[in-house]
């Protein structure tokens, strides 16, 4: 077979394909509809980025100068907003589990006294720990804000104390330090979430797609056909009947990246080029495992459970939320069993990081080798579409 | 009165024959039992055993000492001794620790300049540059807290000791120092363990995911093959709607009882997750969560028609779902019209209550908004799923009348072929007998079969 006719079969297939995805609803909704009503799904929750104004309760007790300027403080931070102010304690903890405050300040009798006094004064927060997220960002406003405040005191006693501006500062703070906050300086939450769902929004569909692509024929007994269209090469079969999916998904994955990088701001840093290709590369991966799955088990829906449900998981595992090096070891390993955990690996170093193609290299390495597992299956997809007790399968 | 009671018996009959056969449907068919049955179990483990170190400590960091001092040997030495920090690597130049940072060898550069002593000592201040990274949320926090919080605690003891050297006594000079204790209490997961914030949250949602799916699967299976024509007892010409979805959901209740009693009775135990509620509080919730889930799920299975429909159509909200309840992300962040078109799924509600119950210890008062919001899409989804599961049966009910329309429209066809073939029959012997033929003429298709006696009397005339 010259090339000229082997694509030429590929074209026939593809063909078939178009046909047979422009005739189901299904087909067409999970190929277009419903991957871009996700993407758009997640640019509008993910377009305010960094979390602000959420609810806090203030409760104090020293009703003072001082202890309302602190507050005041607080709440022009953009996380924490002091909506409550409360009589006691009990009062606080019923709004908390109202679920309508996330942390409680708590300034105690005697604040603005003791300072006056230059006696230490305490300042409490009880911050819930149910949603850690809210909680990182609230405790490290309140934070910032309970140590310049405590900077501001110092500095007035020293300069009390005849010493100059300059000089009190350096008295009160000897160490300084420079915050250099590498790749995200905003702490932006979108540029955390988004990178990890949209991808992986284009490998559950995928996945579903070359199941039921695949699967379909199976079911209704449709394979021979569908291989005696390709002159009984499996090869060339597989290739005309998945190259439409592959392409669109690829179409996909460019007007995801414009929602990612113009729409949510995501900082692409690196080659945009390698990025693209390790995307392709990530489908036609997932691509391999849903035939994988499908040659395997010959059942349409059995399959597509076995297929979704390892898709979902590579969220978990990707490394982006709960960082892979604190997962313990066995975890560690069954993370490199999914080529979304490698994908996420270069994105982060070409996109967020910048760092030279060099370093994405292996992980592309890895990308490709999951391709492989086409080549183990081939035989068993012949076997499977040419043999009448493997179709109808339900 | 006798007919209610008849009635009552048809339905129990129906409600027990759906109920069979939703079972035999369910554990014959291992791509719904994975999803059904297995799927909160085998994802519950999972998850948890990737989340079980909850926190991640001992961040490797690299220290750049550009000062070699004691005072600087001794802040590397504060960071090392940090709980979530770990100096690995002490590279001679930011370069290096460049390079190593962009192999992923470290995470957080610490940069001590040459004057950093000579500083201290003069009394003037000294610089430290803290590089993070921030492309990984939960590394980001950890480090950045952890080197703030040594540097200011360094900071701290030197100027406690400048002090002590004027001849400060002790307690004032703490004051000064530290004019404001701050103390921070984490309160419900006090070492921000990362399972224990998503994992209440995600079991939870995969009862929902799994039953929307399953159900679905089932139903589009049961319109597949048939299966709510086939059952239809002796005597009626098709199932009421009432009892197939109390059978239904009875069985998926059933189903979902003994899942979720594994997750909450041994589940729960084996990884530590927090259980600061009422067990009666939480029943209080998941009971309408569940009731809902399931009645939203067979409303939803009578649009699908393959059994395949539903996983592909529903497969992707799972992660949308968590994330417009509020739960990952807070709610305020969510815009608002996004987070009210959420409402309608039963998670919305159930998840962030579920989690005041249980990991925040609230009692049921202080939940009650949500829980009755959850009984009134009980209610909601419970009509429409009555509903529509009786227009899928009526439809099923019609098509069967269809098909007995059809029956007899071919029936009648055949007859009229008949009648025309006998009619042309007719015509050519009336040729060659040369009879009139105006009376041939009349017999016309339309009425032909109304007339086929008559034409049966014509034939026999003329075969005598």
């Amino acid at each position: 077979m010259t090339l000229v006719e082997k694509i030429g079969i590929v074209f026939k297939v593809l063909s078939r394909e178009n046909s047979r995805i422009v005739h189901s609803v299904r087909y067409t909704c999970c190929l277009v509809v419903l991957p871009i009503i996700s993407f758009l799904f997640f640019a509008v929750i993910l377009s305010k980025g960094v979390p602000s104004d959420l609810p806090i309760a203030v409760l104090d007790e020293d009703h003072s100068g001082l202890s309302m300027k602190l507050v005041d403080m607080i709440d022009s931070t953009p996380t924490p907003e002091c909506r409550y102010f409360v009589y006691d304690m009990n009062e606080a903890i019923d709004l908390m589990h109202k679920g309508k405050i996330y942390a409680i300040v708590q300034i105690p009798l005697g604040f603005q006294k003791n300072i006056l006094g230059n006696k230490p004064a305490h300042v409490e927060t009880y911050n819930s720990g149910a949603n850690i997220s809210a909680n990182g960002l609230i405790s490290k406003d309140i934070q910032t804000v309970v140590t310049s405040f405590s900077v501001g005191i110092q500095l007035q006693i020293l300069q009390k104390q005849g010493l100059t501006a300059a000089q009190a500062m350096a008295q009160a703070m000897p160490v300084r330090f420079v915050k250099h906050v590498l790749f995200n300086p905003y702490i932006n939450y979108g540029y955390y979430l988004a990178p990890c769902f949209m991808p992986l929004m284009l490998v559950m569909f995928s996945v579903i797609l070359t199941i039921f692509a695949i699967g379909s024929e199976l079911k209704y007994g449709t394979a021979p056909e569908w291989l005696a269209l390709a002159k009984g090469s499996c090869r060339l079969a597989l290739a005309g009947k998945l190259l439409m999916i592959t392409l669109i998904m690829s179409i996909l994955s460019v007007i995801m990246y414009f929602i990612l990088f113009v729409n949510i701001g995501v900082p692409m840093n690196g080659n945009i080029f390698v990025l693209f290709i390790s995307t392709i590369l990530l489908i036609l991966a997932y691509q391999a495992i849903a035939v994988f799955v499908i040659a395997l088990t010959c059942n349409m829906r059995l399959a597509l459970s076995v297929g979704g449900g390892y898709s979902v998981l590579a969220f978990t595992f990707s490394g982006l939320t709960f960082p892979i090096m604190a997962m313990d070891f066995p975890m560690q390993v069954m993370s490199c069993i999914f080529p979304f955990t490698h994908f996420m690996k270069i994105f982060v170093d070409q996109a967020i990081r910048g760092v030279s193609v060099s370093h994405s290299i292996d992980e592309i390495i890895y990308l490709l080798l999951f391709q492989l597992l086409v080549v183990f299956v081939l035989g068993r997809l012949r076997k499977v579409c040419t043999d009448k007790r493997y179709w109808g399968k339900i | 009165m006798n007919k209610f009671i008849e009635y009552f018996k048809l339905y129990a009959t129906e409600v027990k024959s759906v109920m069979r056969n939703e079972y035999r449907s369910i554990f014959s068919d291992p791509g719904v039992m994975l999803i059904l049955i297995f799927a909160l179990i085998i994802y519950s483990v999972i998850y948890s055993l990737v989340y079980r170190p909850e926190v991640l400590t001992d961040v490797n960091i690299a220290v750049v000492d550009e000062s070699h001092t004691h005072s600087s040997v001794q802040l590397t030495r504060a960071f090392d001794w940090a709980p979530n920090t770990h100096v690995s690597a002490r590279p001679l130049d930011m370069e290096e620790a460049k390079r190593m940072f962009d192999a992923h060898e470290i995470y957080g550069i610490v940069h001590i300049p040459k004057d950093f002593e000579e500083q201290i000592m003069s009394g003037r201040q000294s610089a430290v540059s803290v590089y993070c990274d921030a492309s990984y949320f939960l590394m980001y926090r950890q480090v950045f807290q952890d080197v703030v919080a040594t540097i200011m605690k360094a900071g701290a003891f030197v100027e406690l000791q400048r002090l002590m050297q004027k001849g400060v006594n002790l307690p004032q000079a703490k004051a000064v120092t530290q004019p404001i204790i701050y103390q921070s209490h984490t309160l419900f997961n006090p070492y921000l363990g990362y399972g224990t914030y998503v994992m209440p949250p995600i079991m939870l949602l995969i009862i929902q995911q799994t039953a929307l799916i399953a159900i679905g699967m089932i139903g589009g299976t049961w319109r597949e093959y048939n299966l709510y024509r086939s059952i239809i007892p002796k005597g009626r010409d098709r199932l009421s709607s009432i009892p197939v979805v109390a059978g239904k959901a009875i069985t998926y209740v059933l189903i979902y009882a003994t899942t979720i009693a594994y997750i909450f009775g041994v589940h729960y135990r084996l990884f530590n997750y927090p259980t600061n509620g009422n067990v009666a509080d939480c029943v209080a919730v998941i009971i309408p969560y569940l009731l809902s889930c399931i009645f939203m799920g067979i409303t939803i299975s009578t649009i699908f028609s393959k059994r395949e429909s539903s996983l592909m159509w529903l497969l992707w909200i799972s992660i949308p779902s968590i994330l417009i309840s509020g739960c990952s992300l807070p709610k305020e962040t969510i815009p608002h019209w996004l987070y009210t078109i959420g409402q309608v799924l039963p998670s919305s509600d159930a998840l962030p209550a579920y989690i005041r119950v249980q990991t925040m210890g609230a009692s049921f008062n202080d939940v009650v908004p949500e829980v009755s919001r959850l009984w009134i899409k009980v209610f909601i989804y419970g009509a429409t799923a009555l509903i529509s599961m009786d227009i899928l049966l009526h439809r099923n009910f019609a098509t069967k009348l269809e098909k007995r329309l059809l029956q007899t429209r071919i029936k009648l066809k055949k007859d009229l072929e008949n009648i025309i073939r006998r009619r042309n029959k007719y015509a050519a012997r009336v040729e060659t007998t040369e009879e009139p033929k105006r009376e041939v003429r009349r017999l016309t298709i339309d009425k032909s079969i109304f007339r086929r006696h008559k034409d049966k009397q014509i034939e026999n005339n003329s075969e005598k």
